[in-house]
């Protein structure tokens, strides 16, 4: 995970789930962070999907519930496509 | 391992049993709770029927987290054939546990996958989950108008429940009752509103629909710009004789002109109606200028049933105003329709155009808690 990458999914994920930027880290996830619920995910998608240009799978979607794996299955799909 | 939305089969029953007791020690109200049987006990699929349901479910290796039901009804635009599927019951683990939070954004695409044309009914107001994540997928959401006829007014102020909800509320409800000044406001609301009977209008208590009603919908649907089918075929299994609905068909001048279902309901305690007789206008089909008519009758006859009051939602201008028409008062609606991006750009501008789309407690779901 490279830091700028990692800066630029903890600045969409504070600004979506209002909490400051040094609230979220790798370990970031639905059940530590109080404000990420079903809606707030779904803003989350919606916010990366924009920003990085991708369409992520119904599949992915729920596999993205920390930050880490949200980080992965982007530079995943990233890669892909580069 | 990854979730994955597969149809309901016999053998995933044991874990939506699981499913559902991790909603209830959550506490989900058990209206919430996924069937826990594969086989839609409303609307299975027949052979040779097409209005049918089908299960779906979010299941993750042994475990179910979430389900959703589609239902299949041909639809109408402007007369043509228009593929739409109602997407209802949508329940997932996220409500319960936030680790499964991701998997109502799943549901829904994956519902949207299988069919693009989606529509949601109903979902309580629009500060419920379920429209709000819709509204942020882009969907196009409005009110179904709800209107209402008051035809007892000292029951009404005593059993309604914006009227119960605080205690001067109920001490103002309960004075206007005693004193008949309530009564007498509702009463003279009714007759100013209520227009000129229709002259020459002969109604009829049918058990039920046959071929020869498929007259009038072959002749009403091209009126509206999308309507759910009306033929007698999907009426018989939305509306059984079993069932405790009551079906008027409504004549002018020896033409049926128009039908309506109507329920009379005795509530027990009820969260909204208290312990009032309630009618329903559940369903109804006409052309649009003969809608006052079928309003009427369909009125009077739940009125001379002895019904409190009367209740309906109707999203098509004709039907509206013809209930306005008739005496009834509109107010704050919670069911909602909500339209899929591709549904929203065919009825597009869908804020001009909802009002010609023809809904009412018949679509969706079904007359539920009336």
């Amino acid at each position: 995970m490279s830091a700028p990458f990692f800066e630029r999914v903890r600045g969409i994920a504070a600004d979506i789930l209002e909490v400051r930027p040094n609230q979220i880290t790798p370990q970031s996830s639905s059940e530590n962070i109080e404000t990420w619920d079903s809606v707030h995910h779904l803003n989350l998608i919606l916010a990366f999907e924009q920003e990085f240009g991708v369409q992520l799978e119904p599949e992915e979607i729920d596999e993205m519930n920390n930050v880490e794996r949200i980080i992965s299955i982007l530079e995943q799909k990233l890669n892909h496509h580069g | 391992m990854a979730i994955a939305i597969q149809p309901y089969s016999a053998d995933l029953i044991p874990a939506v049993k699981g499913f559902n007791q991790r909603l209830v020690a959550g506490g989900v109200a058990p209206e919430f709770h996924f069937p826990e049987n594969n086989i839609p006990h409303w609307l299975p699929k027949l052979e040779g029927r097409r209005i049918h349901q089908e299960y779906y479910l979010a299941v993750d290796g042994d475990c179910v987290r979430g389900g959703f039901i589609l239902k299949y009804q041909d639809f109408f635009f402007h007369g043509k054939p228009q593929p739409v599927v109602y997407y209802h019951l949508p329940i997932s683990e996220g409500i319960v546990n936030k680790a499964y939070a991701g998997v109502g954004v799943h549901m829904l695409r994956s519902a949207l996958k299988l069919q693009p044309m989606l529509f949601a009914l109903g979902m309580g107001g629009f500060d419920r989950p379920l429209p709000q994540m819709l509204k942020v997928m882009g969907w196009s959401l409005c009110a179904v108008p709800f209107y209402f006829r008051v035809n007892h007014p000292a029951k009404f102020l005593r059993e309604v429940a914006p009227l119960r909800e605080t205690k001067s509320r109920r001490l103002l409800a309960a004075l206007a009752a005693v004193t008949g000044v309530g009564s007498a406001g509702i009463k003279l609301i009714n007759s100013l509103r209520t227009g000129s009977p229709e002259h020459g209008l002969f109604v009829e208590q049918v058990g039920g629909f046959t071929e020869r009603d498929d007259d009038l919908w072959e002749q009403s649907r091209e009126h509206y710009k999308l309507i759910a089918d009306r033929a007698c075929a999907t009426l018989n299994a939305l509306y059984p004789r079993s069932k405790n609905f009551l079906c008027i068909k409504v004549s002018h001048a020896s033409r049926f002109i128009g039908w309506a279902v109507l329920l009379d309901t005795q509530m027990r305690d009820n969260k909204y109606f208290g312990n009032m007789r309630l009618g329903s206008i559940v369903d109804c089909l006409a052309l649009p200028e003969n809608a006052l008519a079928v309003m009427q009758a369909a009125t009077q006859f739940l009125e001379q049933r002895g019904v409190d009051l009367i209740i309906s939602n109707q999203s098509h201008h004709a039907w509206g105003g013809a209930l306005k028409s008739s005496g009834f008062l509109e107010t704050r609606s919670n069911f909602i329709f909500g339209a899929s991006k591709p549904l929203a750009e065919l009825l597009s501008p869908f804020q001009n155009n909802q009002n010609q789309v023809f809904l009412n407690r018949g679509d969706g779901d079904g007359p539920v808690n009336l």
